[in-house]
Protein backbone atom coordinates (compact mmCIF):
# COMPACT_ATOMS: atom_id res chain seq x y z
CA UNK A 1 0.00 0.00 0.00
CA UNK A 2 1.14 3.56 -0.66
CA UNK A 3 2.72 5.38 2.23
CA UNK A 4 0.05 8.05 2.40
CA UNK A 5 1.19 9.27 5.81
CA UNK A 6 4.64 10.05 4.44
CA UNK A 7 3.18 11.63 1.32
CA UNK A 8 0.99 13.93 3.42
CA UNK A 9 3.87 14.89 5.71
CA UNK A 10 6.09 15.69 2.70
CA UNK A 11 3.39 17.85 1.17
CA UNK A 12 2.93 19.63 4.50
CA UNK A 13 6.67 20.11 4.76
CA UNK A 14 6.70 22.08 1.55
CA UNK A 15 3.83 24.30 2.70
CA UNK A 16 4.44 24.69 6.43
CA UNK A 17 7.84 23.24 7.34
CA UNK A 18 7.87 24.10 11.04
CA UNK A 19 4.46 22.52 11.57
CA UNK A 20 5.40 19.38 9.65
CA UNK A 21 8.58 19.05 11.68
CA UNK A 22 6.60 19.25 14.89
CA UNK A 23 4.11 16.63 13.69
CA UNK A 24 6.95 14.24 12.92
CA UNK A 25 8.58 14.81 16.29
CA UNK A 26 5.30 14.41 18.15
CA UNK A 27 4.43 11.11 16.49
CA UNK A 28 7.85 9.51 16.30
CA UNK A 29 7.18 7.40 19.42
CA UNK A 30 4.30 5.62 17.68
CA UNK A 31 4.76 2.15 16.19
CA UNK A 32 4.17 0.36 12.89
CA UNK A 33 0.54 -0.32 13.71
CA UNK A 34 0.03 3.45 13.75
CA UNK A 35 1.54 3.79 10.28
CA UNK A 36 -0.50 0.94 8.85
CA UNK A 37 -3.76 2.21 10.38
CA UNK A 38 -3.04 5.70 9.06
CA UNK A 39 -2.34 4.39 5.57
CA UNK A 40 -5.43 2.22 5.59
CA UNK A 41 -7.72 5.15 6.42
CA UNK A 42 -5.96 7.65 4.17
CA UNK A 43 -6.19 5.23 1.25
CA UNK A 44 -9.94 4.84 1.83
CA UNK A 45 -10.17 8.62 2.17
CA UNK A 46 -8.22 9.22 -1.05
CA UNK A 47 -10.62 7.00 -2.97
CA UNK A 48 -13.40 9.32 -1.82
CA UNK A 49 -11.39 12.38 -2.87
CA UNK A 50 -10.84 10.88 -6.33
CA UNK A 51 -14.55 10.07 -6.72
CA UNK A 52 -15.19 13.73 -5.90
CA UNK A 53 -12.63 14.76 -8.56
CA UNK A 54 -10.19 16.15 -6.06
CA UNK A 55 -7.02 15.01 -4.30
CA UNK A 56 -4.84 15.13 -1.19
CA UNK A 57 -3.46 18.57 -2.11
CA UNK A 58 -6.94 19.97 -1.71
CA UNK A 59 -7.28 18.22 1.60
CA UNK A 60 -3.97 19.63 2.84
CA UNK A 61 -5.09 23.16 2.02
CA UNK A 62 -8.25 22.47 4.04
CA UNK A 63 -6.16 21.25 6.95
CA UNK A 64 -4.00 24.39 6.89
CA UNK A 65 -7.10 26.58 6.83
CA UNK A 66 -8.42 24.70 9.83
CA UNK A 67 -5.11 25.28 11.65
CA UNK A 68 -5.37 29.02 10.99
CA UNK A 69 -8.89 29.04 12.44
CA UNK A 70 -7.65 27.15 15.45
CA UNK A 71 -4.85 29.63 16.11
CA UNK A 72 -7.37 32.49 16.13
CA UNK A 73 -9.76 30.58 18.38
CA UNK A 74 -6.95 29.69 20.73
CA UNK A 75 -5.73 33.27 21.01
CA UNK A 76 -9.26 34.46 21.82
CA UNK A 77 -9.73 31.64 24.28
CA UNK A 78 -6.53 32.44 26.19
CA UNK A 79 -7.42 36.11 26.31
CA UNK A 80 -11.05 35.68 27.31
CA UNK A 81 -11.19 32.31 29.05
CA UNK A 82 -14.20 31.13 27.04
CA UNK A 83 -15.11 29.69 23.64
CA UNK A 84 -16.27 32.14 21.01
CA UNK A 85 -19.49 30.32 20.05
CA UNK A 86 -22.34 30.26 22.55
CA UNK A 87 -25.42 28.73 20.94
CA UNK A 88 -26.11 25.61 18.89
CA UNK A 89 -28.50 27.58 16.71
CA UNK A 90 -25.76 30.02 15.76
CA UNK A 91 -23.20 27.27 15.04
CA UNK A 92 -25.79 25.29 13.07
CA UNK A 93 -26.55 28.29 10.89
CA UNK A 94 -22.98 29.54 10.39
CA UNK A 95 -21.10 26.23 10.25
CA UNK A 96 -23.07 22.94 10.10
CA UNK A 97 -25.37 24.33 7.38
CA UNK A 98 -22.58 26.16 5.60
CA UNK A 99 -21.02 23.74 3.08
CA UNK A 100 -17.95 25.95 2.45
CA UNK A 101 -16.96 26.02 6.10
CA UNK A 102 -17.91 22.40 6.75
CA UNK A 103 -15.92 21.31 3.72
CA UNK A 104 -12.53 22.58 4.80
CA UNK A 105 -13.23 21.89 8.47
CA UNK A 106 -14.17 18.23 7.89
CA UNK A 107 -11.39 17.51 5.39
CA UNK A 108 -8.98 19.15 7.81
CA UNK A 109 -10.23 16.98 10.65
CA UNK A 110 -10.05 13.84 8.51
CA UNK A 111 -6.33 14.41 7.95
CA UNK A 112 -5.74 15.39 11.57
CA UNK A 113 -6.94 12.01 12.86
CA UNK A 114 -3.51 10.50 12.16
CA UNK A 115 -1.35 13.62 12.24
CA UNK A 116 -2.03 14.53 15.87
CA UNK A 117 -0.83 11.97 18.37
CA UNK A 118 -3.62 12.67 20.86
CA UNK A 119 -6.17 11.98 18.14
CA UNK A 120 -4.43 8.73 17.31
CA UNK A 121 -4.30 7.76 21.00
CA UNK A 122 -8.05 8.24 21.24
CA UNK A 123 -8.52 6.26 18.04
CA UNK A 124 -6.31 3.35 19.06
CA UNK A 125 -8.06 3.21 22.44
CA UNK A 126 -11.29 2.73 20.46
CA UNK A 127 -9.96 0.36 17.79
CA UNK A 128 -8.04 -1.84 20.24
CA UNK A 129 -11.04 -2.56 22.44
CA UNK A 130 -14.16 -2.12 20.32
CA UNK A 131 -14.52 -5.76 19.29
CA UNK A 132 -14.30 -6.93 22.90
CA UNK A 133 -16.76 -4.39 24.27
CA UNK A 134 -19.22 -4.82 21.40
CA UNK A 135 -19.10 -8.65 21.56
CA UNK A 136 -22.81 -9.09 22.09
CA UNK A 137 -23.98 -5.94 20.31
CA UNK A 138 -26.42 -6.43 17.45
CA UNK A 139 -26.69 -2.76 16.64
CA UNK A 140 -24.23 0.15 16.45
CA UNK A 141 -25.22 3.80 16.64
CA UNK A 142 -22.88 6.70 16.00
CA UNK A 143 -23.80 10.25 16.97
CA UNK A 144 -21.87 13.03 15.24
CA UNK A 145 -19.92 10.97 12.71
CA UNK A 146 -18.03 13.87 11.08
CA UNK A 147 -15.40 12.43 8.71
CA UNK A 148 -16.52 8.88 9.56
CA UNK A 149 -13.25 7.30 10.72
CA UNK A 150 -14.91 5.70 13.75
CA UNK A 151 -17.85 4.28 11.85
CA UNK A 152 -15.51 3.04 9.11
CA UNK A 153 -13.47 1.21 11.73
CA UNK A 154 -16.51 -0.24 13.48
CA UNK A 155 -17.79 -1.70 10.19
CA UNK A 156 -14.44 -3.41 9.73
CA UNK A 157 -14.21 -4.74 13.27
CA UNK A 158 -17.78 -5.82 14.04
CA UNK A 159 -19.57 -8.89 12.65
CA UNK A 160 -21.43 -8.70 9.35
CA UNK A 161 -24.89 -8.96 10.97
CA UNK A 162 -24.53 -5.84 13.16
CA UNK A 163 -26.95 -3.05 12.14
CA UNK A 164 -25.45 0.42 11.69
CA UNK A 165 -27.13 3.78 12.20
CA UNK A 166 -25.46 7.19 12.02
CA UNK A 167 -26.93 10.54 13.11
CA UNK A 168 -25.36 13.91 12.42
CA UNK A 169 -26.78 17.42 12.43
CA UNK A 170 -24.85 18.41 9.31
CA UNK A 171 -25.70 17.27 5.81
CA UNK A 172 -22.08 17.87 4.90
CA UNK A 173 -20.82 15.48 7.59
CA UNK A 174 -23.30 12.84 6.54
CA UNK A 175 -22.15 13.27 2.94
CA UNK A 176 -18.43 12.97 3.63
CA UNK A 177 -18.95 10.05 6.04
CA UNK A 178 -21.13 8.25 3.50
CA UNK A 179 -18.58 8.97 0.78
CA UNK A 180 -15.59 7.69 2.74
CA UNK A 181 -17.31 4.62 4.18
CA UNK A 182 -18.95 3.79 0.85
CA UNK A 183 -21.01 0.96 2.34
CA UNK A 184 -24.79 0.61 1.83
CA UNK A 185 -25.34 -1.19 5.15
CA UNK A 186 -25.34 2.07 7.15
CA UNK A 187 -28.59 3.95 7.78
CA UNK A 188 -27.73 7.67 7.70
CA UNK A 189 -29.92 10.29 9.36
CA UNK A 190 -29.37 14.04 9.18
CA UNK A 191 -30.75 15.32 12.46
CA UNK A 192 -29.88 17.21 15.59
CA UNK A 193 -29.33 14.34 18.04
CA UNK A 194 -31.50 16.13 20.59
CA UNK A 195 -34.45 15.59 18.23
CA UNK A 196 -33.51 12.03 17.33
CA UNK A 197 -35.55 9.10 18.62
CA UNK A 198 -35.37 5.36 18.05
CA UNK A 199 -37.83 2.52 18.65
CA UNK A 200 -35.11 0.24 19.89
CA UNK A 201 -31.98 0.55 22.01
CA UNK A 202 -28.41 -0.05 20.79
CA UNK A 203 -25.74 -2.46 21.96
CA UNK A 204 -22.92 -0.06 21.15
CA UNK A 205 -22.97 3.73 20.78
CA UNK A 206 -20.08 5.96 19.71
CA UNK A 207 -20.07 9.67 20.50
CA UNK A 208 -16.66 11.06 19.53
CA UNK A 209 -16.07 14.76 20.12
CA UNK A 210 -19.70 15.87 20.22
CA UNK A 211 -20.40 16.80 23.87
CA UNK A 212 -18.50 20.07 23.52
CA UNK A 213 -20.69 21.01 20.53
CA UNK A 214 -23.78 21.28 22.74
CA UNK A 215 -25.05 23.94 25.09
CA UNK A 216 -25.80 21.34 27.75
CA UNK A 217 -23.88 18.08 27.30
CA UNK A 218 -25.75 16.44 30.19
CA UNK A 219 -28.87 16.33 28.00
CA UNK A 220 -26.99 14.24 25.43
CA UNK A 221 -25.56 11.95 28.09
CA UNK A 222 -29.06 11.32 29.46
CA UNK A 223 -30.22 10.60 25.93
CA UNK A 224 -27.31 8.20 25.54
CA UNK A 225 -28.47 6.40 28.67
CA UNK A 226 -31.95 5.98 27.15
CA UNK A 227 -30.61 4.81 23.78
CA UNK A 228 -28.18 2.31 25.27
CA UNK A 229 -29.39 -1.24 25.95
CA UNK A 230 -29.14 -2.54 29.53
CA UNK A 231 -25.87 -4.33 28.83
CA UNK A 232 -24.77 -1.90 26.11
CA UNK A 233 -21.43 -0.11 26.02
CA UNK A 234 -20.60 3.33 24.72
CA UNK A 235 -17.37 4.97 23.60
CA UNK A 236 -17.32 8.65 24.28
CA UNK A 237 -14.64 11.29 23.88
CA UNK A 238 -14.48 15.02 24.54
CA UNK A 239 -11.70 17.58 24.81
CA UNK A 240 -10.83 19.94 27.66
CA UNK A 241 -9.69 23.52 26.90
CA UNK A 242 -9.96 22.98 23.15
CA UNK A 243 -11.28 26.04 21.33
CA UNK A 244 -12.59 25.40 17.79
CA UNK A 245 -14.99 27.34 15.60
CA UNK A 246 -17.86 24.97 16.46
CA UNK A 247 -17.17 24.27 20.14
CA UNK A 248 -19.67 25.69 22.59
CA UNK A 249 -19.36 23.94 25.94
CA UNK A 250 -16.08 24.46 27.74
CA UNK A 251 -14.78 21.64 29.93
CA UNK A 252 -12.11 23.24 32.15
CA UNK A 253 -10.88 19.93 33.45
CA UNK A 254 -11.31 16.21 32.90
CA UNK A 255 -13.16 15.70 36.18
CA UNK A 256 -16.08 17.78 34.87
CA UNK A 257 -16.65 15.20 32.10
CA UNK A 258 -16.46 12.29 34.56
CA UNK A 259 -18.94 14.03 36.85
CA UNK A 260 -21.44 14.56 34.01
CA UNK A 261 -21.21 10.92 32.94
CA UNK A 262 -21.92 9.91 36.50
CA UNK A 263 -24.77 12.41 36.85
CA UNK A 264 -26.41 10.95 33.74
CA UNK A 265 -26.60 7.54 35.41
CA UNK A 266 -23.66 6.08 33.51
CA UNK A 267 -20.42 4.57 34.72
CA UNK A 268 -16.89 4.63 33.33
CA UNK A 269 -15.38 1.20 32.68
CA UNK A 270 -12.03 2.35 31.35
CA UNK A 271 -10.67 5.76 30.31
CA UNK A 272 -7.78 7.42 28.51
CA UNK A 273 -6.50 10.95 29.09
CA UNK A 274 -3.82 12.50 26.85
CA UNK A 275 -2.39 16.02 26.84
CA UNK A 276 -2.35 17.18 23.22
CA UNK A 277 1.26 18.37 23.34
CA UNK A 278 4.29 16.70 24.88
CA UNK A 279 4.33 19.04 27.89
CA UNK A 280 4.00 18.50 31.65
CA UNK A 281 0.61 18.56 33.37
CA UNK A 282 1.73 21.73 35.15
CA UNK A 283 2.49 23.46 31.85
CA UNK A 284 -0.76 22.22 30.33
CA UNK A 285 -2.72 23.64 33.28
CA UNK A 286 -0.92 26.97 33.15
CA UNK A 287 -1.46 27.54 29.42
CA UNK A 288 -4.70 25.59 29.10
CA UNK A 289 -3.25 23.19 26.55
CA UNK A 290 -6.04 20.97 25.19
CA UNK A 291 -6.46 17.59 26.87
CA UNK A 292 -8.20 14.63 25.22
CA UNK A 293 -10.52 12.46 27.30
CA UNK A 294 -11.99 9.19 26.04
CA UNK A 295 -13.84 6.41 27.87
CA UNK A 296 -15.84 3.25 27.49
CA UNK A 297 -18.94 3.58 29.63
CA UNK A 298 -21.99 1.53 30.60
CA UNK A 299 -25.26 1.83 32.51
CA UNK A 300 -24.61 2.47 36.19
CA UNK A 301 -25.25 -0.71 38.19
CA UNK A 302 -28.03 -0.09 40.71
CA UNK B 1 10.34 52.30 29.47
CA UNK B 2 13.35 52.07 27.15
CA UNK B 3 14.22 49.36 24.65
CA UNK B 4 16.76 47.65 26.89
CA UNK B 5 14.29 47.45 29.75
CA UNK B 6 11.63 45.92 27.47
CA UNK B 7 14.15 43.43 26.12
CA UNK B 8 15.07 42.30 29.60
CA UNK B 9 11.43 41.92 30.65
CA UNK B 10 10.73 39.99 27.43
CA UNK B 11 13.55 37.62 28.26
CA UNK B 12 11.91 36.87 31.62
CA UNK B 13 8.56 36.25 29.91
CA UNK B 14 10.17 33.93 27.35
CA UNK B 15 11.98 31.97 30.07
CA UNK B 16 8.79 31.55 32.03
CA UNK B 17 6.55 30.75 29.06
CA UNK B 18 8.93 28.38 27.32
CA UNK B 19 9.85 26.87 30.66
CA UNK B 20 13.54 27.30 29.87
CA UNK B 21 15.86 29.44 32.00
CA UNK B 22 18.59 29.33 29.33
CA UNK B 23 16.75 31.51 26.82
CA UNK B 24 18.76 34.61 25.99
CA UNK B 25 17.26 37.27 23.75
CA UNK B 26 18.88 39.93 21.58
CA UNK B 27 17.23 42.31 19.11
CA UNK B 28 18.19 40.13 16.18
CA UNK B 29 16.94 36.85 17.76
CA UNK B 30 14.34 35.03 15.60
CA UNK B 31 12.01 32.10 16.31
CA UNK B 32 14.53 29.79 14.65
CA UNK B 33 17.14 30.71 17.27
CA UNK B 34 14.99 29.78 20.24
CA UNK B 35 14.25 26.17 20.93
CA UNK B 36 10.60 25.63 21.76
CA UNK B 37 9.38 28.81 20.07
CA UNK B 38 6.83 27.32 17.64
CA UNK B 39 3.36 28.23 16.47
CA UNK B 40 1.74 26.98 19.68
CA UNK B 41 4.14 28.63 22.12
CA UNK B 42 4.01 31.79 19.96
CA UNK B 43 0.38 32.15 21.02
CA UNK B 44 1.33 31.59 24.67
CA UNK B 45 4.10 34.17 24.35
CA UNK B 46 1.78 36.74 22.79
CA UNK B 47 -0.81 36.29 25.52
CA UNK B 48 1.84 36.50 28.28
CA UNK B 49 3.34 39.63 26.70
CA UNK B 50 -0.08 41.25 26.38
CA UNK B 51 -0.85 40.55 30.02
CA UNK B 52 2.51 41.79 31.25
CA UNK B 53 2.59 45.04 29.24
CA UNK B 54 -1.18 45.53 29.46
CA UNK B 55 -1.76 45.89 25.74
CA UNK B 56 -3.52 44.05 22.91
CA UNK B 57 -1.98 43.18 19.55
CA UNK B 58 -3.97 42.88 16.33
CA UNK B 59 -3.98 39.61 14.38
CA UNK B 60 -1.79 41.27 11.75
CA UNK B 61 0.78 42.45 14.28
CA UNK B 62 1.08 38.97 15.76
CA UNK B 63 2.19 37.60 12.39
CA UNK B 64 4.44 40.55 11.53
CA UNK B 65 7.52 40.49 13.78
CA UNK B 66 10.57 39.04 12.09
CA UNK B 67 12.74 39.27 15.18
CA UNK B 68 12.74 40.38 18.80
CA UNK B 69 13.80 43.92 17.82
CA UNK B 70 10.56 44.32 15.85
CA UNK B 71 8.57 42.94 18.76
CA UNK B 72 10.22 45.50 21.09
CA UNK B 73 9.32 48.28 18.59
CA UNK B 74 5.80 46.92 18.42
CA UNK B 75 5.46 47.11 22.22
CA UNK B 76 6.85 50.69 22.31
CA UNK B 77 4.42 51.84 19.61
CA UNK B 78 1.50 50.50 21.69
CA UNK B 79 2.52 52.13 24.95
C1 LIG C 1 -15.67 17.12 15.72
S1 LIG C 1 -16.81 16.21 14.75
C2 LIG C 1 -16.54 14.58 15.42
C3 LIG C 1 -16.16 13.59 14.37
C4 LIG C 1 -15.89 12.17 14.88
N1 LIG C 1 -17.02 11.63 15.62
C5 LIG C 1 -14.67 12.13 15.75
O1 LIG C 1 -14.74 11.63 16.88
O2 LIG C 1 -13.59 12.57 15.32
C6 LIG C 1 -18.36 16.65 15.46
C7 LIG C 1 -19.54 16.20 14.62
O3 LIG C 1 -20.72 16.30 15.43
C8 LIG C 1 -21.76 16.84 14.65
N2 LIG C 1 -22.71 17.49 15.58
C9 LIG C 1 -22.54 18.61 16.29
N3 LIG C 1 -23.63 18.89 17.01
C10 LIG C 1 -24.53 17.91 16.77
C11 LIG C 1 -25.86 17.64 17.21
N4 LIG C 1 -26.50 18.46 18.07
N5 LIG C 1 -26.48 16.54 16.75
C12 LIG C 1 -25.87 15.71 15.86
N6 LIG C 1 -24.61 15.92 15.42
C13 LIG C 1 -23.95 17.00 15.85
C14 LIG C 1 -21.06 17.79 13.68
O4 LIG C 1 -21.82 18.03 12.53
C15 LIG C 1 -19.78 17.03 13.38
O5 LIG C 1 -19.95 16.19 12.27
Amino acid sequence: MNNYLEEILLKLESKRPAHAKKLRLNTNYLNELYVSRANDFYSQYEKHLLRENTDLDFSIDCYLRMLDDMAIERMNFLRQGKYSSVSLMEVEKCIYNNPDMMCYHMHGLALAQFLWFDQYERYSFFADSLAGYAKSAESYLEIGCGHGLYCYTAIKLLPENVKFEVVDISDYSIGICKGIINDPKVNFITKNVLEYASNSTFGFITIGEVLEHLEDPLVLLKKLKDLLSDDGISYISAPVNAPMIDHIYLFNEVQEIRDLINQAGLEIIEEKVVISEHVSQQYADKFKVPVMFAAFIKQKQQ
Amino acid sequence: MDKAEILSQLQEIFRDTLDDQEVTLAYETTANDVEGWDSLTHIHLVVSIEKHFKLRFTAKEIQSWKNIGELVEGIISKK
